[in-house]
Order: structure tokens, then sequence, then C-alpha cells
């Protein structure tokens, strides 16, 4: 079973500005999931592109050279995700972004996802019942 | 799409650099086009991997499970590339031991992860006679000073 690590919007921005007071945090969790994959453990990192949206991450920019070479995936905004992310949002009157956050962790196998995110509270509350670690920055 | 990639490569030689592109590139394809190939692997290790995939269910197959292990390898090898790359360029952004046990705490969820400052004092004390210790080394330090002398 793979460990999904998931970047909320100031976790993007973070790592992809190294002058960002938050830079070196995220950059360990990276660099951790690295190790990992080095001795072959089944762990992921990506983005919900709604995040990426709101975090301005473009993958043609130049800004975000780095964080486009460090093996994140995309996690589309597709017709099962927005389905549920709209319901997210209009229970929750959360950010589309985090919607789409939330989608994606309710759909993630349980005990099975980290959120690196500057807001815990939210992403408890985009998580429903979901039992999910929350890596706060 | 292919992301942009300028303003990367600070220390790596053009070589090396174009060497991490090209594999992140055919990493990315991720089509379903096969090849066969004339790798040769232990016989043991083939023989352990049917057994992993027949008698515990780990991968749909002998092929997925080593096309798995191969890809999590190459993506470590670009993935520390970069870092390095990063570090050589941006110094104050290298993770000291201290910093990689407390994310490898949060991103485990592990309980010592609300507790930073005795992963960075547990982290010190390790270091001191294992300079290569890794961050889970750190977490089993920290728990086992945690734990009541018997």
């Amino acid at each position: 079973m793979t460990r999904l690590v998931v970047l909320d919007n100031e976790a993007a921005q973070a790592l992809a500005d190294p002058t960002h007071r938050k830079h070196r945090q995220v950059v360990s969790h990276v660099q951790v999931v690295a190790s990992r994959k080095r001795r072959a453990a089944a762990i992921q990192v990506a983005v919900p592109t709604a995040v990426r949206v709101e975090a301005g991450w473009d993958r043609t920019s130049p800004a975000w050279a780095f964080p486009n070479h460090l093996r994140i995936s995309d996690i589309p905004l597709d017709t099962a995700y927005a389905n549920t992310a709209a319901a997210i949002h209009s229970q929750t009157g959360v950010p589309v972004a985090d919607a789409h956050l939330g989608a994606v962790i309710q759909s993630a196998p349980a005990h099975q996802i980290t959120v690196v995110t500057s807001d815990p509270g939210d992403m408890r509350l985009v998580a429903g019942d979901k039992d999910i670690t929350i890596a706060t920055i | 799409m292919r992301g942009c990639t300028t303003a990367l490569w600070y220390s790596l030689g053009m070589a090396a650099s174009a060497a991490i592109e090209r594999i992140s590139e055919l990493l990315d394809g991720g089509g379903l086009e096969t090849s066969n190939t004339s790798m040769r692997i232990p016989t043991a290790l083939r023989d352990a991997a049917a057994l992993a995939v027949t008698e515990l269910g780990v991968a749909p197959s002998a092929t997925a499970l080593t096309t798995a292990a191969l890809r999590a390898a190459l993506e470590a090898v670009v993935m520390q590339a970069v870092l390095d790359d990063h570090y050589q360029h941006h110094p104050r952004a290298r993770p000291d031991l201290g910093d990689l046990a407390i994310a490898a705490a949060e991103l485990d969820g592990h309980p010592l992860a609300a507790e930073p400052g005795r992963l960075r004092q547990a982290a010190a004390e390790i270091a001191r006679n294992h300079p290569d210790a890794s961050p889970d080394d750190v977490l089993l330090w920290a728990e086992a000073r945690a734990l009541p002398a018997a």
C-alpha cells in the first residue's frame, strides 16, 4: 500500500521559494520521502491540481523548476473528485483547492495519507471521518 | 507537457544533468508500451519474487513487483540528485538530522512529532557516535530514551 503525501497551498509555495521561512521544513519532508524511496518504501508526494492553481504553480514557469523535478505528481480534478469536492465545498464553505484536497483525502485508503499543511483545522474539516496524518508547517 | 527546467542544475555536470532530465521524462512517459529485455537477475531473487507474488500477494505479478521497485529506485535517484543540487546552491535549505527526524515523525504520525525538542536532542546525541544515522534511527533512540528504566 502506497503512502500518499499531499501538499497544501502553503507547502507548495514554501517548497518553491528558498527564502520562504518554511522552505527547509517542507524540503525535510521531501528529503525523507526520497530516502524512503531509496529503501524501496511505497511512498509518493502529490499535489491536487486545484491546489496548484491556488499556489500559482505553473509547471512551465522557471520559478517552479525545483519542485517540478521532485517527482511530485498531479492529482487532477476529474469527474469523481469534482463531485466529492463540490459536496465538501457546499457543506463546509472551504475554498475550492481545500475541497479538492478533501476529495483526495476521502478517496484514499485509510491510514495511508499524510497532508503537509499550514491549516490542520481545515484539513480535518475536509477529511470528514477519514483518519489522516497531518504534518503541520 | 514538460515542466520548466530553467534555473536548475547549478552544480551537476552537463552530462549528468541531461541524464537526470531524460530519466525524469522517461518516468513521466508511463505508456503501455513494453519491451522484452535480456536482463539477467539472480535465480534466487527471481524465485523469491515469484513466491512473494503467489503466496503473499504483494503485487499482481513478479514483473509488476520488479517494475515498481525499479521505478521507486529511479525516482529516488532523480529526487536526490535534484535535492543535492539545491543544497549546493542553497546551503541553508539543507535539513540537519534533527529536521529530518521531525519530518519523518510528522509523516508517520509518530507521537514524538509533538516533541521536536526531544527529537533534536536525540539527533544530536546519536550523531556524535553515528554520523551516518538515519532519521528513523533517531526516532528509535528517542523512543528508547523515553522508556522508563527497568
